[in-house]
């Protein structure tokens, strides 16, 4: 994959000296910034033309619920896709271990320090795949499938490979419960989503990381660690993956090895219709969380039209292979790379 | 001998460890696997344990040269899925032979999507084999309304998985055939060699006139083809197609081909290793079911053995310019001795001058 960088980095670069020409960038650089607004506006106009219960709060709200955990995976997908990191594969585990471990410690120390472990116990995974990927520099999806793996594995064996159940029902009830009218699993979401975009977008360390996706040898040729910063990347994401499975596990109260399963592919799915390239170096938080909002919003309004799930898979894949091809199309005539 | 040998990890010796690393591994886990299991190298043992792997070994087929082309493909179990339940399904209407046939031609046309969003609307093959996967199962569930079917004779697929005279399973002897083929046709075909070419640097790989395009499309289709072989004998040996069929096969199956010395960066890979690869995992499957490990310590095990295997790939990149090839081992070999015979004699001139 490497290699097919190189090829359409030229071809970026042609297709930049075109545009100068051409002035055909302008329109495309504004059309990449307004299509999602646009697209979200314009599912929302369908939406409630097709069903008069889709405008409501309460089923606004419900869609909100129902993305912000997914949510708080993404925000750490969009990282490692910044930073050129292609995927984290590793993350079923990670939010497997979440969940497990904040349901199996909760009776012994508390809900609160056995969400802490949890996440905790999450962020070591991490840091073996940032380190395995950062300094060892190996290819990012062998390694954390390979990482998420064995700490499902090791999840799954401190618990027996059964289902764990939770035993503290107030929790359950302030995460479910409303603060000012707001779901407090909502609250959470934002809040992680707003950190991760002011650190992505203000920080030093959210500028290493557009340097090292976008061009990782000059990156390096700057004196900025590179290997950090990718590593960082995947720390962050198995972190909020791991406080994902926290959050899962508490709301659901309960937790089995593969409550992750398919959470991957769906941040994966996010971030890219939000426009985040695969070759790193440009993308946004707020982006990412568009994407997000558009593919639940297409969901939901084909679930009040009483689609079949089947008919939301094929949907969700064209979609992305829609999302994509619109990137790459605008990408080379853009030129922005 | 000019000092190359000092430290542990530049020896000769440990740098051909690295090198025949799979045969090594293999070896390690056929040896633990025959001390667990009384009776192991008997021939029924050894055809089941290989029976177990010609699904995910027919799949592998086809990643190992997605793979050495440079792409990834995680649409294959959803291929699987999609052929074998059009080779059950299909069954009433057209009978069994044509409807297989059918099953495989849908897992072309399906790998030929792969193809067609990789090579002409550019996409990553990460993430457009990602929006197959889901897109080719949901068509499973939408056609077989999520519920498993069967077949009309459940007799029909019998010979599949009998022993053919008294070895391995006919299923066996397929994937075995097809990946001593794909062998030969990576190694000694102009062909095989550009595809090599084309995974280590597409772009270059043009400048010199080779069709990349042409040769990742291909790859792409002969993946869906063999994924659609592999769901298609998998369905008509059970005799049932379903939408869930080869839900994580595909994961495995990249590791297994991991496992084989194939890296995912492209350029290299060979059909040999993916064999030891899948062998080393139907090994170890066989040891430790037999010794009844849950499934997870197994995932643990195999876990580890691709993060090893990989982080002895990653060295031996890094000594690139060593020739480690048989010849030259023994070439080496054979030298070694010589110079340490010289310096005896000429240590014993020099004390008796």
């Amino acid at each position: 994959m490497t290699s097919s960088t190189a090829p359409t980095r030229a071809q970026n670069a042609a297709a930049r000296s075109v545009d100068r020409l051409t002035k055909g960038s302008a329109f495309s650089r504004i059309g990449s910034w307004v299509g999602m607004p646009v697209g979200i506006a314009l599912l929302l106009v369908v939406g409630s033309l097709l069903s008069d219960r889709f405008l409501s709060i309460g089923n606004l709200t419900n869609v909100l619920i129902n993305i912000s955990i997914l949510g708080v995976i993404v925000v750490g997908m969009t990282f490692v896709f910044i930073t050129r990191g292609l995927a984290d594969l590793s993350v079923p585990a990670t939010v497997a271990v979440g969940a497990i471990l904040v349901l199996g410690l909760q009776p012994t120390i508390g809900t609160i320090p056995a969400a802490l472990v949890a996440i905790l116990a999450a962020l070591v995974a991490g840091v073996v795949n940032g380190l395995l990927i950062g300094y060892a520099g190996i290819n990012p999806v062998i390694t954390t499938l390979a990482v998420g793996t064995i700490v499902l594995g090791i999840a799954q064996w401190s618990v027996g490979g059964v289902i764990v159940y939770g035993t503290d029902p107030a929790a359950q009830a302030f995460l479910n419960g409303r603060v000012f009218g707001i779901p407090v699993i909502v609250m959470v979401f934002l809040a992680v989503a707003v950190i991760g975009h002011l650190v992505l977008s203000r920080t030093t360390l959210g500028r290493w990381v557009y340097a090292a996706g976008g061009n990782p040898d000059a990156t390096r040729a700057s004196a900025v660690p590179l290997f950090l910063t990718r590593g960082s990347a995947f720390v962050l994401t198995a972190g909020l993956a791991g406080l994902a499975g926290v959050l899962l596990g508490v709301t659901l109260q309960t937790a089995r090895p593969g409550i992750g399963i398919g959470y991957e592919f769906d941040a994966i799915t996010a971030v890219v219709v939000g426009g985040v390239s695969l070759l790193g170096g440009s993308g946004s938080i707020p982006r990412a969380i568009g994407g997000l909002l558009f593919v639940a919003l297409l969901n939901n309004i084909l679930v009040l039209q009483g689609v079949p799930t089947a008919v939301q898979g094929i949907a969700k894949g064209t979609l992305i292979v829609a999302a994509v091809s619109l990137d790459v199309y605008l990408r080379r005539k853009g030129g922005q790379s | 001998m000019t000092g190359s040998s000092n430290r542990v990890t530049d020896s000769i010796v440990f740098l051909s460890l690295v090198r025949y690393r799979v045969v090594v591994i293999l070896v390690a886990t056929l040896v633990l696997s025959a001390s667990f299991v009384p009776g192991f190298f008997e021939a029924r043992t050894l055809s089941l344990g290989v029976d177990r792997v010609a699904t995910m070994g027919l799949l592998a087929i086809g990643l190992t040269v997605v793979l050495i082309a440079g792409q990834l493909d995680l649409s294959g179990g959803a291929i699987l899925a999609l052929s074998g339940i059009a080779a059950i399904g299909l069954q009433p209407a057209l009978g069994q032979v044509p409807a297989a046939l059918v099953g495989i031609a849908i897992a072309v046309a399906a790998g030929a999507v792969n193809g067609l969003l990789v090579v002409v609307l550019k996409i990553n093959s990460l993430v457009a084999t990602l929006a197959t996967m889901v897109f080719f199962r949901a068509v499973c569930h939408l056609v077989t309304d999520s519920r498993p079917i069967s077949g009309i004779d459940p007799f029909f697929g019998i010979p599949l998985t009998q022993p053919v005279a008294g070895t391995v399973s006919s299923r066996v002897l397929v994937f075995l055939v097809l990946i001593l083929l794909l062998h030969v046709w990576l190694t000694r075909s102009v062909a095989g060699r550009n595809v090599f070419a084309v995974g280590s640097n597409a772009g270059s790989a043009t400048a010199s006139g080779v069709r990349s395009n042409a040769y990742l499309f291909g790859a792409f289709v002969f993946s869906g083809t063999m994924a659609g072989v592999a769901g298609v004998t998998f369905s008509i040996a059970s005799n049932t197609g379903s939408p869930m069929f080869g839900d994580t096969i595909v994961l495995t199956a990249i590791a297994a081909v991991v496992i084989g010395g194939t890296r995912l960066e492209g350029g290299v890979g060979s059909a040999l290793g993916t064999l030891g690869g899948l062998l080393t995992l139907a090994a170890l499957t066989t040891a430790m079911e037999y010794q009844s490990v849950p499934a997870y310590v197994q995932s643990i095990a195999t876990g580890c053995i691709l993060l090893l295997l990989i982080l002895l790939d990653r060295f031996t990149f890094s000594k690139q310019g060593v020739d480690l090839s048989l010849p030259a081992l023994a070439r080496r070999i054979r030298r070694r001795t010589g110079d340490a015979q010289q310096d005896t004699t000429q240590e014993n001139e020099r004390t008796i001058t």
